[in-house]
C-alpha cells in the first residue's frame, strides 16, 4: 500500500477521506438507504439481526424506570424494545446523526404506538449533548464503525453514563473460523452490494457497508478501546461465529 | 461448551412464540397466569449449558430470556437429560421429586404454575367457528383437538417445529408482502435493463454508418 495517510484523513470504507468529509459521506450513505433500511437488514442478515438485538437487550439488564440511550439508533428497533422494558416511569432516547433515518424511525414508533416514553433526537455519537452521569444504559448497534473518531465517541458515552451504568456495542466483527470468514467476504462484497442495488438502487452504499465492516476493529482491539475509554468489567460475546460481537463495559 | 447466543436466542424465541400461541388458545389460562405476574422461573441446564428464564407478564403471556439479572422466584438446575425425563413423564411433579433436578426458591409458586399449565384446556373451537362458521369450524376443531393430543405426546415436536416457527411465527424473515415487493422491484429492473439494452443496440445501429465510413 502506498497511501500517504496523514493525521487528518480517515477511512471511508476502503477509501481514505479527509476527516471533515467522513460524516458527510456517511450521511449520504444512510440518506440513500433510509426508507428501505429495515427490509435490507432482514434480507441481508437472513433475519439474524433480530436475534443479535434480542440478546443485546437481555445483556443490558435494563429495568423499569431506567433511562436508556440508543445512539446511532437508526430506525428504532432497539428503542422500541427498550421502551417496553423501562415502562411508563422510564425513558428512552433514540438518537442518530441522520435526520432521514430518524424520521423513518419516528414513523415506525408511532405505528407501534411506542412513543410515550421515547424521545427522538439528532446527535453525533462523538459529542453527545446530554448531562454527565445521566444515563443508565447506552447501546450502539452497527453504528460505531461509521463514527469518525471512535475513541472520542466512547469517551463521550462514558461521560454521560451514571456510575454503574452500562455500555453495549453491537457491531460486525471478525469471524472466528477462516472458512466462515471467506464465505462471509464473498457474501458481503458481491451479494450485498448486488442486493443493495436491487432494493435501494444504490450499490455503492452497500459496498461502503461491506468495506467499513472489514475496516472495523476486531474483537480484541475494540475491547481495548472500550477499556481505554475508562470502562471496567469489559468483555465481549461472539455471535454467529464472530460475524458480530457484543462488547460490554461498565462505568466504574 | 459455549453455544452461539444467536442460535440459542432463535430457539428461545421460537419456544416463546409457541408457548404464547398455546396459552392464547387455552380458555382461562391467560387470566390464571396473570395472577402470577412478575414470577420468574429460571431453568439452568448443564450439558448443554443453557439458561432459560420464564417471566410471567401482567397480560398472562410469558417472555423467555437466556440472560437475566432480575430476581428469580424459583430455579431448577439439572442436565438436559433430567429435564427431558421430567417433561416426558405422565406425572411431572412426581417425576421432578424423584429426579436429579435441584429446585431452589419458592417451590409453592412453581407448583401453582405447573398446575395452571397442566390444566390448560386448548380451545381451538372459538376462533375457528368465528372464522369458518359452525359446521366446518366444529369439524376442524375436532380434528385439531386430536392433532394437539398427538402433538403433546410427541417429544420431538418442539425441535421439528423450531425452524418453521423461526421463519413464520417469529417473523424472523421478511413477510410475503415484503418479498413480493422486492421481487416486483427485481422484475422492474430486469425490464428496465431489457429496455436499456435494446436502446443501446438501436443507438449502436444508428451510429455505425456514421462512424464507419473510413
Ligand atoms: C447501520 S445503521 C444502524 C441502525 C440501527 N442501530 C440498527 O441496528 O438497525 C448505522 C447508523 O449510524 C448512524 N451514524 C453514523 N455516524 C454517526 C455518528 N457519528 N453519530 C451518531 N450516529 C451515527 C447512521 O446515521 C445510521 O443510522
Amino acid at each position: 500500500m502506498h497511501e500517504t495517510s496523514t493525521d487528518d484523513t480517515t477511512d471511508f470504507g476502503y477509501e481514505r477521506v479527509r476527516k471533515e468529509e467522513k460524516a458527510g459521506r456517511v450521511r449520504e450513505v444512510f440518506d440513500s438507504v433510509a426508507s428501505r433500511y429495515d427490509l435490507m437488514n432482514d434480507l441481508m442478515s437472513g433475519g439474524m439481526h433480530r436475534l443479535w438485538k434480542r440478546f443485546t437487550i437481555e445483556l443490558s439488564g435494563v429495568r423499569p424506570g431506567q433511562t436508556v440511550l440508543d445512539i446511532a439508533g437508526g430506525t428504532g428497533d432497539l428503542a422500541a424494545k427498550f421502551s417496553q422494558r423501562v415502562g411508563p416511569d422510564g425513558h428512552v432516547i433514540l438518537a442518530d446523526i441522520n435526520a432521514a433515518m430518524l424520521s423513518v424511525g419516528r414513523d415506525r414508533l408511532i405505528d407501534k404506538g411506542a412513543l410515550n416514553n421515547i424521545s427522538v433526537s439528532q446527535a453525533d455519537a462523538q459529542f453527545l449533548p446530554y448531562a454527565d452521569n445521566s444515563i443508565d444504559c447506552i447501546t450502539i448497534a452497527f453504528g460505531l464503525r461509521n463514527v469518525t473518531d471512535k475513541a472520542l465517541a466512547l469517551r463521550s458515552m462514558y461521560r454521560i453514563l451514571k456510575p454503574g451504568g452500562r455500555l453495549l456495542v453491537l457491531e460486525f466483527s471478525k469471524p472466528t473460523s477462516p472458512l466462515l470468514s471467506q464465505a462471509y467476504d464473498a457474501y458481503s462484497f458481491s451479494a450485498l452490494p448486488f442486493m443493495g442495488k436491487l432494493i435501494t438502487n444504490d450499490a455503492d452504499s452497500y459496498r461502503y457497508l461491506a468495506e467499513s465492516i472489514r475496516k472495523h476493529p476486531d474483537q480484541e482491539t475494540l475491547l481495548e478501546m472500550v477499556e481505554d475509554a475508562g470502562f471496567v468489567d469489559c468483555r465481549y460475546h461472539n455471535m454467529t461465529g464472530g460475524i458480530v460481537a457484543i462488547h460490554r463495559g461498565v462505568k466504574g | 461448551m459455549q453455544h452461539d447466543p444467536a442460535i440459542i436466542a432463535g430457539v428461545t424465541l421460537a419456544l416463546e412464540t409457541a408457548i404464547n400461541e398455546t396459552i392464547s388458545l387455552s380458555l382461562g389460562t391467560r387470566e390464571a397466569l396473570a395472577q402470577k405476574c412478575g414470577a420468574c422461573i429460571a431453568i439452568y441446564c448443564s450439558s448443554p449449558e443453557v439458561s432459560v428464564y420464564f417471566f410471567v407478564n401482567d397480560s398472562g403471556t410469558v417472555s423467555l430470556q437466556n440472560y437475566s439479572e432480575a430476581e428469580i422466584t424459583v430455579s431448577l438446575s439439572g442436565s438436559w437429560r433430567d429435564f427431558q425425563t421430567v417433561a416426558a413423564a405422565n406425572d411431572a411433579a412426581g417425576a421432578l421429586v424423584n429426579s436429579n433436578i435441584s429446585v431452589t426458591g419458592d417451590t409453592a409458586a412453581l407448583i401453582e404454575i405447573q398446575q395452571i399449565v397442566s390444566d390448560m384446556d386448548i380451545d381451538w373451537e372459538a376462533p375457528l367457528v368465528a372464522s369458518l362458521g359452525h359446521v366446518a369450524g366444529h369439524q376442524l376443531a375436532n380434528a385439531l383437538r386430536g392433532f394437539w393430543r398427538w402433538r403433546t405426546d410427541s417429544h420431538r415436536r418442539i425441535s421439528r417445529q423450531v425452524s418453521e416457527f423461526i421463519i413464520e411465527e417469529g417473523r424472523l424473515s421478511p413477510s410475503k408482502h415484503e418479498i413480493d415487493a422486492f421481487l416486483s422491484d427485481v422484475d422492474d429492473i430486469v425490464l428496465k435493463v431489457d429496455r436499456l439494452e435494446s436502446r443501446i443496440k438501436r443507438l449502436q445501429r444508428q451510429l455505425k454508418p456514421a462512424s464507419e465510413p473510413s
